[in-house]
């Protein structure tokens, strides 16, 4: 098989990197090692939501605040990126959502400020329709509503943090029972989000609602599994129901709200008749003449190799298994370089677990193109574009820019791998 | 903190201070546990959980060797559920070790310990990850797994139905004396800084590792030696048994299959300060490469964690360090020694043998009280029922079936899903006033102790603290962030493969998705680790204090 470029990843980089070839009309392959980092660290696209790891200022204009880090961190993989990938690939993110049927808002130029299941203010960029409405630059009362034995979203939890932060009276916290659900049984978000795509069920859980929230235009925040399949659907009619502006709130994972857009999307791809190789791990890159000729594959007990005229590597470090991480070494699976050693293993991480952490900015060492470079900063392959999490120095934790950096560097590595 | 009195004061809440109270309360003294920590936080709870056969102190140590072949046996009878019968091997490596062997061998019939030597296919049958390099295998079926956490809330559960006091937390900070008699402790809450007297009649110094410190309060002198264990936590069991090399104790010689995990242990350094426990990459890489000598699979296992403990070895004057000293306990009468009347000491010896070493210090104590009451708890079974089997709750028994089949129970919901923890499990302890953190949970409920290490189940213990107990929002944030640092202090020294990637998920759910980063930051104190400790519970604590089990 021969295709013109080859995204290698499950992630948002690669979802971005694969449909930027796709509407440039040329042939793409993705090939994902597994389960997709979406699961796990997803549910909104921030682009940035404080200009450094420390500040407690969020920001206000995120196209401003990664311009002003662009410059003044030019090895940043904003910087690497552009700020043209970033308006660039925002754009092309945001015309896909629709096009696949997926109602996103948001704009590069404001944040929203939307409480977590702990009830802390998080800013972010695009936020699934669903979630909006939790926008906290909006005056109206927020009620948490839980499910009695539903441990992953606590409506008290959330109330009394954000109450302290954004002002007492008009925060509260109620539990409804989830019909058919309760502390004797053993019951995921994705059970929660299955059962709400059924009227009756869905009715009884507004029928509650109803009761307990009074006028004065308050809304009513609950865990983020209304719908699977149909969510736009299944949200419309839930908010009908209950009568009040409803929002959806990110749990851990399963999270249903990274499920959706990562199921539509690539349902979206396949439709359009674009090959995915599935639960795939890429283990070997073939060079020769500074070309990556061909990646190999393992897939259920044998190897056989995928062939591109370009490559886009676009994993996150360590979730999905870009590099593996010996006890002093950290290679990465195709080149098999060694791409960062440590003396002691301790020396990967911070003191505290709530701040800058080495390991995270592990990564492919870049050339301008953002091909995987040696030491010396010469090309490991001419072909072979480097995006996401892979890239040296990505830390979206600190500053909440998971889903911006992920888009930008995916979007600009594809343009590269077009032009290679 | 209001003052209190009561018969006698137990300093200390690790096995013996345990075993101490428990004793007291069935000889009918009334009595008071005061721990600075939580229960088992010290030593107890961080050491290997080996229920020792005596195997490995029966060539030099012959008194601790005979006391842990008794009290085994009486712990098997007592206090059924702490322990897992999983026998040990005794496994010969190099030709040192083969030199030993005849030693082992007749130390073991010295001794009374039950030896079997098995041929090497017998043994690799059995033990299928035995390494190409075991030459020799003796077979001794009474080493075991001993739970430590079950075990003290064990013996203190017992002792809180006969109506003692437990005061968790609680640090003693002086004495309150009347001449040469004690009358009372001064004692200051951890948490909230507290003080407050307890009058009593007796004292029993019963802080193994801090029998010195404890002591120095009163000016008198306890030479007890801090001697430092480094443990690397293992995600899986390896081996059904205990595999212990058979050779003079060394470093990184045992691995002990301990309910879900394999620990392997430990090292043996002397240290200035019971709480001063840095874990060294050195010791840690000699764990994994000297139990790799032993069993396959060590290498490439994944790594949970790693932590350090602190053993209580008792200085009898002689010139042994470390581990050539004895394991054997001593109980000091300070009234004898000192001219101090209500003060007894007991100190050394190791957590196999806390119920002698209990009953010990409880004669003496009692003696000098006028009570005459003999010793029951050799009979009466931990939980205190008639029944052989100790019936506390069993966990993975009770968790019902994967899926529902014909009339079986559905599986029920979890807590922590890495320890099988459910919501019940957790509600009575949210309850007690003894438990104050979230690491006071887990010790009592084994969550967060798996291979996610308290990414999900944080969350939900915060969740609990709030509506269960009743705390404001940042208390229970709080508790969640230093619950989460307490683990990752543990973490960072395994720092590779699956275990990193894990950290990816808990940073990346903690950080991003719930913002708790920001949350800590804009509660307008520094985040764990960076602050003064005040009021932080054990997050707040020097970074130099070893990682918890």
């Amino acid at each position: 098989m021969k295709t013109d470029v080859a995204v290698i990843g499950t992630g948002l980089s690669a979802l971005a990197a694969a449909r930027t070839v796709q509407q440039a009309g040329r042939q793409v392959v993705l090939v994902w090692p597994g389960l997709s980092s979406l699961y796990f660290l997803f549910a909104t696209i921030d682009v940035i939501g404080y200009p450094t790891a420390t500040a407690t200022e969020s920001v206000a204009d995120p196209a401003e605040a990664v311009a002003r880090l662009i410059t003044r961190e030019p090895s940043h993989p904003y910087a690497r990126a552009g700020m043209d990938a970033v308006h660039a690939g925002t754009r092309l993110m945001l015309e896909w959502f629709k096009e696949a049927g997926l109602a996103w808002q948001g704009a590069l130029n404001r944040n929203f400020l939307l409480p977590t299941a702990t009830g802390t203010p998080k800013p972010c960029c695009l936020a699934p329709a669903s979630m909006t409405a939790g926008d906290l630059s909006r005056p109206e009362p927020i009620v948490f509503c839980g499910f009695t034995g539903y441990q992953d979203f606590a409506p008290e939890l959330a109330a009394s943090n954000l109450k302290r932060q954004w002002g007492a009276a008009d925060v509260s916290a109620i539990r409804v029972t989830a019909p058919g659900y309760g502390p004797d049984r053993l019951f995921t978000s994705v059970d929660l989000a299955r059962s709400f795509e059924d009227a009756t069920f869905r009715d009884a859980v507004a029928a509650q609602l109803r009761e307990h929230v009074s006028g004065d235009g308050a809304r009513v925040g609950v865990p983020g599994v209304l719908g699977l399949t149909r969510p736009g659907e299944t949200f419309a009619a839930f908010q009908e129901a209950v009568g009040h502006p409803v929002f959806e709130i990110p749990t851990v994972p399963p999270s249903v709200i990274a499920l959706r857009l990562f199921d539509r999307l690539r349902k979206h791809l396949q439709e359009a008749g674009i090959e995915i190789i599935w639960a795939a791990p890429a283990h070997a890159a073939q060079v020769t003449d500074e070309r990556c000729r061909s990646v190999l594959l393992k897939a259920a007990g044998h190897e056989f190799p995928v062939e591109a005229a370009s490559y886009v590597v676009a994993l996150e470090d360590w979730v999905d298994g870009a590099f593996r991480a010996g006890v002093h070494t950290v290679r990465d699976p195709f080149f098999h370089e060694p791409i960062t050693w440590n003396k002691v293993p301790t020396d990967r991480t911070a003191e505290s677990l709530f701040s800058t952490q080495p390991f995270e900015q592990v990564g492919y060492a870049l050339t301008d193109r953002l091909q995987p470079a040696d030491e010396n900063g010469k090309p490991l392959a001419r072909n072979v574009f480097c995006a996401g999490g892979a890239m040296a120095g990505y830390d979206p934790s600190g500053t909440k820019s998971r889903g911006g950096m992920a888009i930008a560097t995916g979007y600009r590595a594809a343009r590269e791998a077009l032009a290679a | 903190m209001p003052d209190t009195s009561t018969g006698v004061v137990v300093i200390g809440g690790g096995s013996t201070g345990a075993g101490v109270l428990r004793d007291l309360t069935l000889r009918g003294i009334e009595a008071v546990l005061v721990e600075k920590g939580d229960l088992a936080s010290g030593t107890t709870g961080r050491s290997h959980g080996l229920l020792h056969s005596g195997g490995r102190y029966c060539v030099n140590d012959e008194q601790a060797a005979i006391e842990c072949v008794e009290e085994g046996r009486i712990l098997r009878r007592i206090a059924r559920s702490t322990v897992e019968d999983t026998g040990g091997y005794f496994v010969s490596v190099t030709e040192e070790d083969h030199e030993w062997e005849p030693r082992f061998v007749e130390g073991c019939r010295r001794t009374g310990i039950t030896c079997e030597r098995l041929s090497l296919d017998e043994a690799r049958r059995r033990e299928p990850a035995l390494s190409r390099q075991v030459r020799t295998v003796f077979w001794v079926p009474e080493d075991g797994h001993l739970d430590p956490f079950y075990l003290v809330v064990g013996n203190v559960e017992s002792a809180r139905r006969r109506g003692a006091r437990v005061m968790t937390h609680t640090e003693v900070i002086g004495f309150l004396r009347d001449g040469d008699r004690l009358t009372g402790v001064r004692i200051k809450d951890s948490k909230t800084n507290e003080e407050a007297s307890i009058a009593c009649q007796s004292v029993i110094n019963a802080t193994g590792a801090w029998s010195g410190l404890v002591a120095r309060l009163l000016g008198v002198e306890v030479k007890v030696v801090p001697v430092k264990g480094t443990m690397v936590v293992l995600s899986r069991r390896l081996a059904h048994a205990a595999i212990n090399r058979c050779h003079k104790p060394g470093d990184g010689d045992i691995v002990v299959p301990g309910l879900s995990v394999s620990i392997l242990g430990t090292t043996s350094a002397k240290v200035a300060h019971p709480e001063t426990l840095p874990i060294e990459w050195d010791e840690v890489r000699r764990m994994i490469e000297e139990g790799a000598m032993m069993l396959d699979g060590v290498t490439t296992a994944r790594a949970m964690r790693a932590y350090a403990g602190v053993r209580p070895l008792y200085d009898l004057g002689a010139e042994a360090e470390g581990r050539e000293m004895s394991r054997n306990f001593a109980v000091i009468d300070h009234q004898v020694r000192d001219g101090i009347t209500g003060f007894t000491s007991i100190v050394g010896g190791k957590v196999t043998t806390y119920r002698l070493m209990a009953e010990r210090v409880v004669d003496v104590a009692a003696r000098h009280l006028g009570v005459r009451t003999p010793c029951t708890t050799a009979e009466v079974p931990l939980n205190d029922r008639e029944e052989p089997l100790d019936q506390l709750r069993h966990r993975p028994s009770l968790l019902g079936v994967p899926k529902p089949h014909g009339d079986e129970p559905p599986l029920q919901p979890l807590l922590c899903e890495c320890e099988l923890v459910r919501p019940q499990d957790v509600a009575p302890w949210l309850k007690d006033p003894a438990v104050r953190d979230l690491e006071d949970v887990r010790r009592r409920t084994r969550s967060g102790m798996g291979p996610c290490q308290a990414a999900i189940c944080s969350y939900r213990l915060a969740a609990r603290l709030v509506s269960d107990r009743g705390l404001d929002g940042a208390s229970a944030t709080r508790a969640m962030a230093d619950f989460l640092e307490t683990r990752w202090r543990g973490v960072r020294h395994v720092f590779w493969g699956s275990q990193l990637r894990n950290m990816q998920v808990t940073t990346g759910l903690h950080m991003e998705l719930y913002n708790v980063d920001r949350e800590l930051m804009l509660q307008h104190s520094p985040p764990p680790l960076a602050g003064e400790g005040q009021g932080g519970g054990r997050g707040a604590e020097p970074a130099e204090v070893g990682a918890q089990r």
